[in-house]
């Protein structure tokens, strides 16, 4: 469902992706591991072409991406949701506004109907008491929960995390990694998740990619990566035990 | 050392601002035409700058009138302070003085709220939500600033008038029938179309650049402070400099 092939991207002198290259097949969860400023996000932002990689080709649905025109471009991103590292909740909109806004740009709902779809997205995310919220009013969990939701909300194929328990405590951050395997579970969907959280990387994948200097060092499943003698694979593995 | 980087910024900032200005036009007769946005950003632009603008208005005629009495007295030119006044104000005083109060206001507003929304990938996420942010975020405040200027130049030229009243009234016996009849007398067609034109250039100058620094902003929060902070520079530089071509340009077109 997504290849990436030979991504190459440099900033100045920084070689961050040196040809990096993967498949996630159909409704399955892959990770990418790796340490802060790796360059996971990178990766992540080539994959919806908010970054243009300096070569390489990326494949969704057997589109190649950097072929596509803007208008093709945006149909297919209606079928990718992002959740950023941030959250990135429109300050200036209400939650309410936050999760209508893709729906009153792309679908041809009614208001009720709409007003439905927003409560009914955010009773999957367990917070339908903060639908008059504005983002200013809520916790960094709650903001992560309502990013999550607002990416759902048009029925995506294909999620893509962004960091997603970055800087939540343990507690939260499991909740997080919960609603993961939660909604994979319910719209058995394509995921890439990026995080340096072993916590989340074991919980949620399928197969965990392990991002250092440019490329993948490691490419296997949850439990192979327990049994892994490589250095860095070590190195996460001790931090999650800690 | 410091004076040469500085020119070389403003020079790379109005590089990137003709490509940004290129864009709009490319963008802005396109639909959708956003039509509840821009009415929002109107009704924002309005209720942040009115009280300030009115302020600032009855100030400029009440000491424009009260500088100008006692010149025109020494030449026995009273009766010509009214029309004076309105011409000074609807010609260049209320345009100008109203387009770099809405430069300060609103366009370091735009930087910052822009520029914020670039920092915490705002725009990133509206971008990957299929929403093409330069038309919802800019055009819409472009267009918003070109046309609110305009209004709030007239509404400001009216307050500087009435300022200038009541400097007229602290030295003159005059009724108000009387001074507008005055000011009515003194004012021409030709003298209103060239002010209230050049406001809608202003209006643009303030939304693009506030939008192009805001909308490129980078940096984190020093990001953000840069855009709000130099968006006010630039705009209020190039409302001058521009001014100044088009008033040249006014008197060949209206010579009289």
């Amino acid at each position: 469902m997504i290849r990436v092939e030979n991504i190459y991207k440099r900033f100045g002198d920084l070689v961050v992706l040196n040809g990096v290259s993967f498949e996630v097949p159909k409704g399955t969860t892959t990770v990418i591991l790796g340490r802060s400023g790796i360059g996971k996000s990178v990766l992540l932002k080539c994959i919806v072409r908010l970054i243009e990689p300096d070569d390489g080709k990326i494949f969704i649905e057997g589109k190649n991406i950097s072929e596509l025109s803007l208008k093709e471009l945006n149909d297919l991103r209606k079928d990718i949701g992002f959740l950023f590292q941030s959250a990135a909740l429109y300050d200036s909109m209400s939650v309410r506004e936050n999760l209508a806004f893709p729906l009153v740009r792309h679908t041809d709902l009614s208001d009720s109907e709409i007003e439905e779809r927003v409560k009914e997205t955010l009773r999957l995310v367990g917070l339908s008491e903060a639908i008059d919220k504005m983002p200013s009013e809520l916790s960094g969990g709650m903001r992560k929960r309502i990013g999550l939701a607002r990416s759902l909300i048009l029925h995506p194929k294909i999620m893509l995390y962004d960091e997603p328990t970055t800087g939540l405590d343990p507690v939260t951050s499991k909740e997080i990694a919960k609603l993961i395997i939660d909604m994979q579970n319910k719209f058995k969907m394509t995921n890439i998740v990026v995080t340096h959280d072993m916590v989340v990387a074991l919980s949620t994948a399928d197969r965990i990619l392990l991002l250092d200097n440019g490329n993948f060092i490691f490419d296997g499943t949850p439990d192979e990566l327990i049994k892994s003698e490589i250095d860095m694979a070590k190195k996460f593995l001790s931090t999650s035990l800690d | 050392m410091k004076f040469v980087e500085n020119i070389k910024y403003f020079f790379s900032v109005i590089g990137g601002l003709t490509d940004f200005t290129i864009r709009f036009f490319l963008e802005v007769f396109r639909p959708p035409y956003e039509i509840s946005e821009i009415r929002k950003h109107m009704d924002e632009l309005g209720v942040k700058t009115f009280s300030i603008v009115s302020v600032t208005g009855f100030i400029i005629g009440l000491v424009l009138g009260m500088q100008s009495q006692p010149v025109l007295a020494r030449f026995g030119a009273e009766m010509f302070l009214p029309g004076m006044i309105a011409l000074s104000v609807i010609r260049e005083l209320g345009p100008a003085l109203t387009a770099l109060i809405f430069a300060g206001r609103v366009g370091s507003g735009i930087g910052a709220e822009l520029g914020s929304m670039r920092v915490t990938e705002q725009i990133d996420a509206m971008e990957v939500s299929a929403v093409d942010p330069f038309r919802f975020l800019v055009v819409t405040r472009v267009i918003a600033t070109t046309l609110m200027l305009p209004l709030l130049t007239i509404y400001v030229d009216f307050i500087a008038i009435l300022g200038g009243y009541v400097a007229v009234i602290i030295t003159q016996n005059m009724t108000f029938p009387y001074y507008i009849q005055l000011i009515l007398d003194a004012i021409r067609f030709s003298d209103l179309i060239p002010g209230i034109s050049k406001t809608f250039v202003f209006g643009f100058v303030v939304g693009i650049v506030g939008s192009y620094l805001g909308f490129n902003a980078s940096k984190g929060t020093e990001g953000v402070g840069k855009a709000s902070t130099t968006s006010v520079v630039i705009s209020s530089l190039l409302i001058l400099l521009i001014d100044s071509v088009l008033v040249r340009l006014t008197l060949i077109i209206f010579p009289d």
